[in-house]
């Protein structure tokens, strides 16, 4: 137990990450490209939604946002930990509940002035005032900030009702280099939290001025005005936005007044190109500079004697599953989930569908975090076994059929899920089929609980800590991703005590127990872990690639330090 | 989005005491022109009557993710809340078309603090520069192919514009603008050292354009030129035309004032409606090419249930198709004499 009277928290240097950084190529810093040919072209894919970071719920969101803006701390390149960021360290009280966040005297915004304690506390306000509905606020009111969790209880209607909620959170600016949270109550994980993309410092002089003036706080399209334009997103981030062209590009240049000095990369554009195979035609051509292979070219790239030696595959903090819904008889009974779960061939799969790509997994926690263990193999693929457990349960064949694979109508889900219902027909002896329909439409049925059997859904962790992945199976997350919704006794309670829990190893065991008791009652049946196979050209150098780095965009949390060398 | 091909209805629109007024053939076309300008009001609102309906029964909300952990109740309560979602679908109905006679046509809920006609205004200056380039390549190669194979009928000319029209025709654009891709950009660059080949993509008034402009209008060229070929087929055979030939006018001065203008009214009919498609933006050509027109917003719109939006470029299309159709009219008068307006 960690129960000194503060514990200095921050403990990893720079230097740490600088052994982890990779170049791709051979080459070292000192043959560096010119300056003016210091650019990197990558494919983000769509365009955000708003460059407003409070209000990004996407990958493709963030990976803008985390270059203009900057969080408190950041994940370290190997995930076990945090490290600094626009915060220098950061102090815990020893009862777990004040986080006192030691801000850099010398950060500065884009336009050259100061960051303060002031601007980060109306950036956590901008985020958590319910009327404008931010899409990722829940880590923040969800049991973390102090007040925070009457959020849903506030009349938005009402600027007074808003005010008094966002007055009463536990966030202050004890002075211009301090800023203190409060929290309900101990949350081991907290400093994971201040990661997130979406709790930055906003300016408030510049979100009024570019609304025209002050404005009451149940205002919703006000507050918005200043992400519209690059002249008014002023951040404090290592870049800054330079251009944008909607739905073709943003461009990115050095802010000048960033406090960890001037990058290598004196621009970075990043394309939203949403075809991967004209991602992967321009990467050819020179135009890009990272891109994801699309499936169908993996083969390709792997007998072409250049495009081979520019792969990079790496593992994603993902993992996939297919859910059963418990609610419905027969999938309420664990066997019958379980002989589902026990007659996919996931290396099959893996092989066949997604050309070797993705890891079978059959656990919840991915490789890559802290909480993988491979120990449990209660849902391996076993015919033999399946079958008995079909018999044991009492369920027929003739019961099973009408039962349908609910699945999305995008390509990579249909292909996927036609294996998968082949290897159950074959496997179990059944005639199911799939149901292929559009996207939304399938949200509306999970939602209400209107189906059998859906998948593959899965969750990316925003950070590598396990509360981010376990509070998912909770009974009131039934309708959010836990569409099954399987009676795990004792399983809330568990998780719980562990997301509190101080003492590491202690939470490390209680999220053992909470996994082996969703991969013994097959609450869902876990199938892959997603890996990303991209091409990066050698001439990309001082990379640090991390299992968290957003969707096509290579090293993405660490491209200050990332260069071009002459090519 | 359905486009009926074809000539409108004429007449019976217009008051009989109005018709004195419209005697000379301009008046009656400066009337006819407002007349059908005014009938836009009630098709524009009958469009929207139809899209809302169909927009609101269509499962799903604008909230709801494609997989993963979906926004928690409480956020989607304040967005339905941010955005009027929570007030009775009827009650929507009308504010929107009270905002609409105000040309306000609201917010996008999919790109936040971005009004609708300020994404249009962004998407649509691509979309209908690729599209009337490529009308510049239909129309001239359309009717150039067609009114060659007809008057080489059953030759080896005839022949290879069909076969090419066949070709154009029958292959889907997302694999015409694959190959070409491979093709010009891809295998060029290999072959050139990177000396020389067509941009895979993205925007650029320059060589981006050639490619997408291109594969938007193989199908139709196809489709025009077997359309002017069947049509001057059959002028061909008309009497006049016999005449003509006896006269011992030179195949130039017969095709061009003879036979042209009795064989392209079919022609132009479709031209009318091809435009608008055209303008209006082909979401595959968008993808595959990585333009940011407003053919592909829609289609994102739509499976975004980004219910301001699909409401926005409906309007616009529907506007557009009027306007086109209403020229293809107009263009009747100039090109068949018998054509009257009324």
């Amino acid at each position: 137990m960690h129960l000194g009277t503060r514990v200095r928290a921050v403990a990893l240097a720079a230097a740490g990450v600088l052994l982890m950084a990779c170049g791709t190529g051979t080459s070292t810093s000192s043959n560096l490209a010119p300056s003016d040919k210091q650019v990197l072209n990558v494919n983000d894919g769509t365009e955000p939604n708003s460059y407003d970071p409070t209000q990004q719920t996407y990958t493709y969101e963030a990976g803008v946002g985390r270059e203009v803006f900057e969080t408190l701390l950041k994940p370290n390149a190997a995930g076990t930990d945090v490290q600094p960021a626009a915060a220098s360290s950061f102090d815990v009280s020893s009862d777990g509940i004040t986080y006192t966040f030691h801000l850099r005297s010398n950060a500065k915004w884009s336009d050259g002035k100061p960051v303060k304690a002031s601007d980060w506390v109306y950036g956590y306000k901008h985020l958590l005032n319910p009327a404008l509905a931010a899409g990722y606020v829940d880590p923040f009111f969800d049991g973390t900030i102090l007040g925070a969790d009457g959020y849903g209880s506030v009349d938005v209607s009402s600027a007074s009702a808003i005010d008094t909620f966002l007055s009463g959170l536990g966030l202050s600016a004890p002075d211009d280099n301090t800023f203190v949270i409060k929290l309900q109550h101990p949350a081991a994980y907290f400093k994971w939290v201040v990661t997130l993309w979406v709790a930055e410092p906003i300016r408030q002089d510049i979100v009024e001025q570019a609304a025209g003036g002050s404005f009451p706080s149940s205002d919703t399209t006000k507050p918005e005005m200043w992400a519209q334009s690059a002249n008014t997103i002023i951040g404090n981030g290592p870049y800054k936005i330079s251009e944008i062209v909607s739905k073709d590009h943003v461009t990115l240049v050095p802010n000048p007044n960033y406090w960890g000095g001037a990058p290598h990369l004196q621009k970075i554009t990043e394309w939203f190109i949403e075809d991967a195979n004209t991602a992967y035609a321009k990467y050819q051509t020179g135009d890009l500079d990272a891109i994801t292979v699309p499936l169908a070219n993996v083969d390709v790239v792997r007998g072409d004697p250049v495009l081979s030696k520019q792969a990079k595959v790496y593992p994603k903090l993902t993992t996939f599953w297919m859910t059963f819904n418990a609610q419905r008889p027969p999938f309420d009974n664990p066997d019958v989930r379980m002989a589902f779960a026990k007659s996919i061939d996931r290396d099959a799969l893996n092989k066949q569908v997604q050309h070797g790509i993705q890891q079978s997994i059959l656990s919840f926690i991915p490789k890559g975090m802290a909480g993988y263990d491979t120990s449990n193999d209660a849902q391996k693929f076993d015919p033999a076994a399946a079958k008995a457990l079909l018999q044991k349960a009492g369920v027929t064949a003739d019961q099973l059929n009408k039962f349908t694979l609910l699945t999305r109508n995008t390509t990579r889900n249909k292909t996927l899920n036609q294996f998968i219902v082949q290897q159950w027909n074959t496997n179990l002896g059944l005639n199911m089929q799939l149901e292929v329909i559009d996207s939304k439409t399938v949200t509306a049925n999970i939602r209400k609980g209107n189906f059998s059997i859906y998948g593959p859904d899965g969750w990316g962790a925003d950070y590598p800590d396990q509360q981010d992945w376990f509070d998912i199976f909770f009974k009131a997350s039934c309708h959010s991703l836990n569409w099954g919704c399987v009676d795990l006794p004792g399983y809330d309670d568990l998780v719980k005590k562990a997301d509190g829990e101080l003492d590491q190893n202690q939470r490390n065991a209680d999220y053992k127990k909470a996994q082996d008791q969703l991969i013994n009652s097959a609450a869902v049946a876990f199938i892959f872990q997603d890996y990303e196979y991209n091409l990066i050209k050698p001439y990309v150098g001082g990379l640090t690639i991390t299992a968290g780095d957003d969707q096509s965009l290579p090293g993405n949390f660490f491209w200050h330090d990332a260069y071009i060398t002459a090519h | 989005m359905a486009v009926i091909a074809g000539r409108p209805n004429r007449g019976a629109l217009l008051p009989r005491r109005l018709a004195a007024v419209t005697d000379s053939r301009v008046g009656s076309l400066a009337v006819y022109v407002i007349r059908r300008v005014l009938w836009m009001i009630p098709i524009v609102f009958f469009v929207i009557v139809i899209t809302f309906v169909l927009m609101h029964s269509a499962q799903g909300s604008p909230w709801d993710k494609a997989g993963g952990r979906q926004l928690s109740q409480v956020v989607v309560d304040n967005l339905n809340k941010k955005y009027g979602l929570d007030k009775p679908v009827f009650f929507q109905f009308l504010l929107y078309i009270w905002n609409v006679l105000h040309f306000d046509f609201g917010l996008s809920y999919q790109y936040q603090g971005k009004s609708v006609v300020q994404l249009i205004a962004e998407g649509w200056p691509y979309t209908a520069t690729i599209g009337t380039l490529a009308f510049a390549l239909i129309v001239p190669l359309g009717i150039g192919l067609g009114v060659l194979a007809a008057l080489r009928q059953n030759t080896r000319v005839d022949y290879a514009t069909m076969g090419f029209a066949t070709f154009a025709a029958s292959f889907p654009n997302f694999v015409i603008g694959s190959l070409m891709i491979v093709l010009f950009s891809v295998l060029m660059y290999h072959w050139t050292q990177g000396a020389f080949f067509l941009p895979a993509g993205g925007w650029g008034v320059d060589s981006h354009l050639i490619m997408p402009a291109i594969t938007l209008a193989l199908l139709p060229i196809a489709y025009t030129a077997r359309l002017t070929r069947a049509s001057t087929l059959e002028t061909l055979r008309q009497d006049y035309i016999r005449t003509a030939w006896a006269k011992g006018l030179t195949e130039r001065l017969v095709v061009i004032r003879h036979v042209l203008k009795n064989s392209l009214i079919p022609v132009v009919t479709t031209l009318g409606p091809t435009f608008a498609f055209l303008i209006t933006g082909s979401v595959i050509v968008e993808t595959v090419f990585s333009i940011p027109g407003i053919g592909r917003a829609f289609v994102v719109a739509v499976t975004s249930r980004d219910y301001p939006m699909i409401l926005g470029t409906t309007v616009l299309f529907s506007v557009v198709i009027a306007v086109a159709n209403l020229v293809v009219d107009i263009l009747y008068v100039f090109i068949d004499p018998r054509v009257r307006l009324t």
